[in-house]
């Protein structure tokens, strides 16, 4: 009897619980929607569109949304591993900010004003057509230039220039980029040093970085086996005037004064040389011009370079032994960002000549040969013009001058063959050597990646037709005649990525779902647009997917093998021992050697050997501005993706403590930079700090944007490039030096900005 | 030495609004609760009249905390009546606002409902004065057990229900009871006292910040209670500022509180 | 039972945030609240600088104060040593939040609290969490504590010495900082006030 009431009891109690929890589960359920990992989830090869790094992705997709993108073993790029923006790169997808129909500017409105619109791809297409026709018949094909920058640059920027007729086709990667460190590798080593730099960084065992800031610079693979290197025990030095990242993990930091890492760098070369020290069996087999070197170095003291750097005349000699211990395992790589002061070029050759001296390239724990992959292209009648624009991995090996065609705008400036992108602009202004009249904008920040703003502006202003195709309302946009959305990196196919490597690969994009909006993909808005202006012969594909496939075919695979893999693996010969195996050297120079003296510098005016050049003094009341990069930002790209700008929402101005003092400025404070012409960019917050010398001041690049539509970006931070009214021409690699730029500060208010959280929870509505 | 952050860390007071409002609110609640448990159980002519502004403060109280929390059009709260956690101050705090509610509740409708006639006053009072006591002591108790926020230290066990006692007599004041003129002298003594006392049992960072943050707010509170002290020949205005000292006091302690320990 | 943990080696973290981000697209995280974030922080005076770069997170407690002050029951420990919510019965009141020690929870405007969960949803199918996957530096190391053998014992080993946030709690929290660049950073004595 006692039992059973105990029972009725329990379960009563049982009862009336269970139809609470029903209640409460039933009503609380609401609390937290089903995750996407729950659903039914599809998984798409592609490649990260978030930088130029390129790396393999497989994206998780639910429907129309990719949720989360990660790497793959397989991809020699990402590893299965990705940095923090190819982590946040779906959210550009799905930014309600996007561009998501063509826009023609309405006729009468100024450039500029952001009156726009909306048109059919038929009649924003028809509309260029037009144009180009026509300024074809009245300035000739190459009256229009074509800018670009992302996977979809082939088109826009190999391809259709060539086709259609013009050579003023540039990338900004060359010379605001890579340039100086191109040439210099083409006339030393006869190679490029390539998009994917050729660094066997895990059998290193001294690493020097001049500059180089891996870590903030989170180029994925470099950054992953930079860090392997150091696991491995790798020593690692590092040369800048900011204690960046990376100096933050060096075992030696060396604060230079900015602008004068030559006298540096051949400091060093003299201990090898003076002391010995350097790898003689190497030099004498693979390279020429030793005999000139040893004479050229001869006062190149570190006692002289410590008058110079600011660096210890006993830590030089300290390191340049060091290094020499651990040779051909140490190494100093190149920088990929090396337009800095003009005289780039001959500070490249000065490294590149410092690690030969090391024996390191073409051995373990040096550089290693990097191989591109085999894949054929796309069989189409022959182009008019070669494919001129180059790229990160290097200037286009083209010499000859094409027949019936004008040369290059910028031919004659400077010696290499690179295209200067930002000497494209002036001919758009004076007309001189001939004008350029029309411009094609592709996936290019043309207000924060080219110096001297205001001449860019300008420039378009005088532009007949102007055509912007992006994907996101950035401002440079806002003054196209007509803006073409193209479809992002998740919603498109795009051609093969190929990467030269130690292992050469091929890697592909899939689409994970059909467009949003109203926008097309760079293959399709290229191939329409050829149609319309008498290229059709170029295109014989009916589909992209038969272009792809048919260029698998050169390697024996096909579209559907392709797309349960995502990425094919070849094998290169990276080490000299290769080449020597097969009866060969590496080297396509002239002499088939290394050239430490370079004879075709010589016959073009230039010094065969590299000298220190001082760079152009901090006027009195400022400092040298310098820059680089966010670990969670690119360029001036990801500023309004929502996860991103979570993580930082501005740039800050580092200025040295001790200055912040002198001038007034606390933690919190808040700063106008001002260079010497009045030009004035921020509010930005102040970062007082004892990380940086007290001669420079240092912004991360891409924020101060000025495009209304962009809901999170506008507004926040300063853009170092509206402070580079000036650069400095390197004469023999048209790079364009940005590091010759001065600014003052001024105490600011601070801004009234809303928080990015809100306005993000806002546009989410 | 500077610090700088990628990603947005959670430093952000949790206890906002209508949560630090709840915290000045539950001493009413709880307060008025006990009062009217001793006045029934003294069958109190006044009884009734505190009956009813303990079920509505204890109401006002639930209205509260359930508008102030993001939880609430999901119902989620039940919960706290379908679980036992013991070691939870605010389980406690839920079991002993709502049996004091429940009891008000039951007196109050004898008068309609002849059935609860047979329920005997002094075990409902009873029941209300232990949930009244619980409720007013849960939120010193709720926020004593952050080891790791050092301004919330043991004297939150004391200051917050004397805080509460010398808001429910005030508002006795004002509603013209005399009797609750002795102890809120009384209250207010107490509070003085505690408030002196208090800072010092503060050290090191948590001092500073309370310091930096509060002292204003503090010193406030503390004038008033003392000012009422010396005022007390004018209940009316004696008990106004008690009440202000009290409510601007706890608003302070919930808010400057949030603050971590120094090390982390 | 086992005791999962997360290993953090200072010395080759570089603070690029990839786990950071990965976790908020992993677990679609609400705007304007972290599970995971990072601190940097510069000692020392020009030329002669540290700068440690600490990812922070839930640490898993083997004590956790956020357990007990639940009043929903919301929050338990699991079987694994993992400390999570259940989001049915949590009723947002925050009593956790404030009993945390490392800010490692937040409200989420959906009425819930949220935090690390060491990915459990991955652990169970044995995959590991999203920030350890992605980290670029291999700074991360994800394992059980009461495996002799498992990689982050070795690596606890190999640095010589473990270290946890705000030791004297005596929580046993299960996120392990290995290589820090300077005692000062992991114990700095002034406060976040
Ligand atoms: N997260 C992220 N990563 C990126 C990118 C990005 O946008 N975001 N962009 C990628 C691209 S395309 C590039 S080109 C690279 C660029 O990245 P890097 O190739 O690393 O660029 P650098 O200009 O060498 O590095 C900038 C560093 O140089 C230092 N510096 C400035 N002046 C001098 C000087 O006179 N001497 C020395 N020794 N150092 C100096 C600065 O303080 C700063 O730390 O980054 C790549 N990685
Ligand atoms: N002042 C200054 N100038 C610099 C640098 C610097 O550090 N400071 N760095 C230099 C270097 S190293 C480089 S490599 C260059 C890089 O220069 P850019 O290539 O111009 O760099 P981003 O700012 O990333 O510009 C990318 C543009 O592409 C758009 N976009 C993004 N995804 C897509 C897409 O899928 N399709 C299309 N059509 N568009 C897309 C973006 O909205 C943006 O407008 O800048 C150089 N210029
Ligand atoms: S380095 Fe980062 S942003 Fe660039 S492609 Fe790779 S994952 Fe994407
Ligand atoms: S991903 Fe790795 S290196 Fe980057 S912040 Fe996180 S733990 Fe550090
Ligand atoms: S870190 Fe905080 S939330 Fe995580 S278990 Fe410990 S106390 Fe709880
Ligand atoms: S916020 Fe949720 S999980 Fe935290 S204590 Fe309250 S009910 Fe429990
Ligand atoms: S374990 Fe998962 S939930 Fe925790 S921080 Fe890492 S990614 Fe975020
Ligand atoms: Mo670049």
């Amino acid at each position: 009897m006692k039992l059973q009431r105990r029972s009725f009891i329990k379960l009563s109690a049982a009862a009336v619980g269970a139809m609470g929890v029903g209640g409460v589960a039933v009503m609380s359920n609401r609390a937290k929607a089903s995750p996407w990992y729950h659903k039914e989830v599809k998984t798409v090869y592609s490649i990260c569109e978030n930088c130029f790094w390129r790396c393999g992705v497989k994206v998780s997709v639910v429907g129309n949304r990719v949720y989360k993108a990660d790497g793959y073993k397989e991809n020699p790029k990402s590893r299965g591993m990705l940095c923090p923006r190819g982590q946040g790169a779906p959210a550009q997808t799905y930014d309600p900010d996007r561009l998501k129909k063509p826009l023609i500017r309405v006729e009468g409105s100024e450039r500029g004003s952001g009156q726009y619109r909306e048109a059919s791809w038929e009649e924003a297409l028809d509309y260029i057509a037009k144009k180009m026709l026509a300024l074809k018949e009245s300035h000739g094909t190459e009256s229009i230039a074509f800018f670009g920058h992302g996977t979809g640059d082939f088109w826009f920027v190999d391809f259709l220039p060539a086709a259609w007729g013009s050579p003023n086709a540039a990338k900004p990667s060359v010379s605001l980029c890579t340039a100086p460190r191109e040439v210099a590798a083409q006339y030393t080593f006869g190679r490029a040093i390539g998009g994917h730099e050729p660094i066997d960084w895990p059998n290193s065992k001294y690493i020097v970085l001049i500059g180089h800031h891996i870590g903030e610079d989170t180029h994925n693979t470099q950054l992953q086996e930079f860090s392997e290197a150091r696991k491995n025990g790798a020593k690692l030095v590092v040369v800048d005037p900011r204690f960046s990242t990376a100096a933050a993990k060096a075992d030696r930091w060396l604060p230079i004064k900015p602008g004068t890492d030559t006298a540096l760098l051949l400091a060093w070369i003299h201990v090898l040389v003076s002391e010995n020290l350097y790898d003689r069996e190497y030099v004498e087999k693979y390279t020429l011009g030793m005999d000139k070197l040893i004479p050229h170095v001869k006062d190149f003291t570190p006692e002289w370079a410590e008058q110079i750097t600011e660096i210890p005349a006993g830590v030089i000699r300290d390191v340049a032994r060091e290094m020499a211990a651990q040779k051909p395992r140490a190494i100093l790589p190149p920088t990929r960002h090396t337009v800095w002061y003009g005289n780039d070029t001959q500070r490249m050759r000065a490294s590149y000549i410092l690690n030969v001296l090391l024996g390191n390239y073409g051995r373990e724990g040096g550089f290693y040969i990097a191989m591109p992959p085999f894949l054929e292209a796309f069989p189409t009648p022959p182009l008019p013009l070669v494919p001129a624009a180059g790229g990160c991995a290097g200037p286009a090996a083209v010499t000859e001058q094409p027949e019936g065609f004008r040369p290059r705008a910028d031919a004659g400036k400077f010696f290499a063959q690179s295209t200067a992108i930002q000497e494209l602009i002036e001919p758009m202004i004076t007309g001189k050597p001939y004008p350029i009249r029309g411009l094609f904008a592709y996936g290019i920040s043309m207000f924060h990646t080219i110096p001297n703003v205001p001449r860019t502006r300008e420039a378009i202003k005088n532009l007949d037709l102007y055509v912007a195709i992006d994907v996101l309302p950035k401002e440079h946009v806002m003054w196209a005649d007509v803006i073409l959305p193209e479809a992002t990196f998740l919603e498109r196919y795009d051609d093969f990525v190929t990467v030269a490597h130690k292992t050469p690969f091929v890697q592909a994009r899939f689409p994970a779902h059909e467009p949003l909006w109203d926008t097309k993909p760079g293959w399709w808005i290229a191939r329409e647009l050829g149609k319309r202006i008498g290229l059709e012969q170029f295109f014989p594909w009916q589909t992209f997917e038969e272009y792809l496939n048919t260029r698998l075919m050169s390697v024996g695979l096909d579209l559907e093998t392709m797309r349960q893999m995502g990425t094919m693996v070849q094998r290169g010969r990276p080490w000299l021992t290769d080449w020597e195996k097969e009866g060969r050297l590496p080297f396509n120079t002239t002499s088939g050697k290394i050239e430490i003296y370079s004879e075709a510098f010589a016959a073009a005016g230039f010094d065969p050997l590299p000298k220190y050049e001082e760079p152009q003094p901090v006027p009195q009341g400022y400092y040298r501005l310098l820059y680089g990069r966010s670990p969670v930002h690119t360029f001036a790209r990801t500023q309004n993706n929502p996860v991103l700008m979570e993580q930082e929402s501005t740039n800050a101005v580092w200025l040295n403590t001790e200055e912040a003092a002198r001038l007034g400025f606390k933690r919190g404070d808040w700063a106008f930079m001002i260079n010497p012409d009045g030009m004035r960019e921020g509010p930005l917050p102040v970062r007082v700090t004892e990380r940086i010398r007290k001669d420079a001041v240092y912004i991360t690049h891409g924020f101060g944007h000025k495009g209304k539509g962009l809901s999170l970006a506008y507004g926040r931070g300063a853009c170092d490039a509206h402070l580079q009214n000036h650069y400095t021409l390197d004469r023999i690699s048209g790079g364009a030096g940005l590091r010759n730029n001065f600014v003052r500060l001024e105490k600011a208010p601070r801004p009234r900005l809303r928080s990015v959280v809100q306005i993000i929870r806002e546009r989410r509505g | 030495m500077s610090e700088f952050f990628y990603g947005i860390p959670n430093t952000e007071p949790f206890w906002t609004g209508l949560k630090t409002l709840h915290y000045v609110l539950v001493g009413l609640a709880g307060g008025m609760a006990v009062l009217a448990a001793i006045l029934t159980l003294r069958q109190h002519p006044d009884r009734n009249r505190y009956l009813w502004l303990a079920g509505l403060f204890i109401l006002l109280d639930m209205f509260v905390l359930w508008a102030g929390s993001s939880a609430r059009w999901y119902f989620s709260q039940f919960w706290l009546f379908l679980s036992f956690e013991p070691r939870a101050p605010i389980w406690w705090g839920t079991w002993g606002l709502s049996s004091a509610l429940a009891s008000v509740g039951l007196i109050l409708l004898k008068t309609w409902v002849p059935l609860l006639k047979r329920i005997p006053e002094m075990l409902l009072g009873t029941v209300m004065l232990v949930g009244g006591l619980v409720a007013l002591a849960y939120p010193g108790i709720a926020l004593v057990v952050n080891e790791n926020r050092p301004v919330w230290n043991e004297m939150m066990l004391v200051i917050f229900p004397v805080t509460a006692l010398l808001m429910v007599l005030a508002v006795a004041m004002l509603l013209g009871s005399a009797w609750a003129r002795r102890w809120e002298v009384m209250a207010a003594a107490v509070t003085v006292a505690l408030l002196v006392a208090y800072p010092l049992t503060l050290q090191g960072e948590a001092r500073e910040h309370f310091m930096r943050e509060g002292l204003l707010v503090y010193a406030t509170a503390g004038v008033l209670v003392a000012v009422a002290l010396v005022l007390f020949r004018n209940p009316r205005l004696a008990a106004g500022l008690g009440l202000a000292g009290a409510v601007g006091l706890r608003w302070m302690l919930v808010q400057v509180g949030q603050i971590q320990a120094p090390g982390l | 039972m086992a005791r999962l943990a997360m290993l953090i080696d200072l010395k080759a973290c570089v603070g690029c945030a990839a786990c950071s981000v990965a976790c908020k697209m992993e677990n679609e995280v609400p705007v304007g609240g972290s599970r995971l974030w990072i601190r940097e922080r510069e000692m020392g005076t020009f030329p002669n600088l540290t700068v440690e770069y600490r990812p922070e997170q839930c640490a898993h407690c083997e004590n956790p104060p956020c357990v007990p002050v639940c009043p929903t029951g919301a929050t338990y420990q699991n079987e694994e040593g993992l400390v999570l919510v259940d989001y049915h019965k949590c009723i947002a009141c925050s009593a956790c939040v404030a009993a945390c020690p490392y800010d490692a929870r937040f409200i989420s405007k959906a009425g819930y609290v949220e935090k690390c969960t060491f990915c459990a949803h991955r652990l169970a199918r044995n995959e590991e969490p999203a920030c350890v996957t992605t980290c670029p530096t291999y700074a991360r190391v994800f394992g059980d504590l009461d495996d002799p053998d498992s990689d982050i014992n070795k690596a606890i080993q190999a640095a010589g010495q473990g270290h946890v946030l705000r030791p004297e709690l005596g929580l046993k929290p299960k996120v392990i900082y290995v290589n820090p660049p300077s005692k000062q950073g992991l114990t700095r004595k002034e406060a976040q006030l």
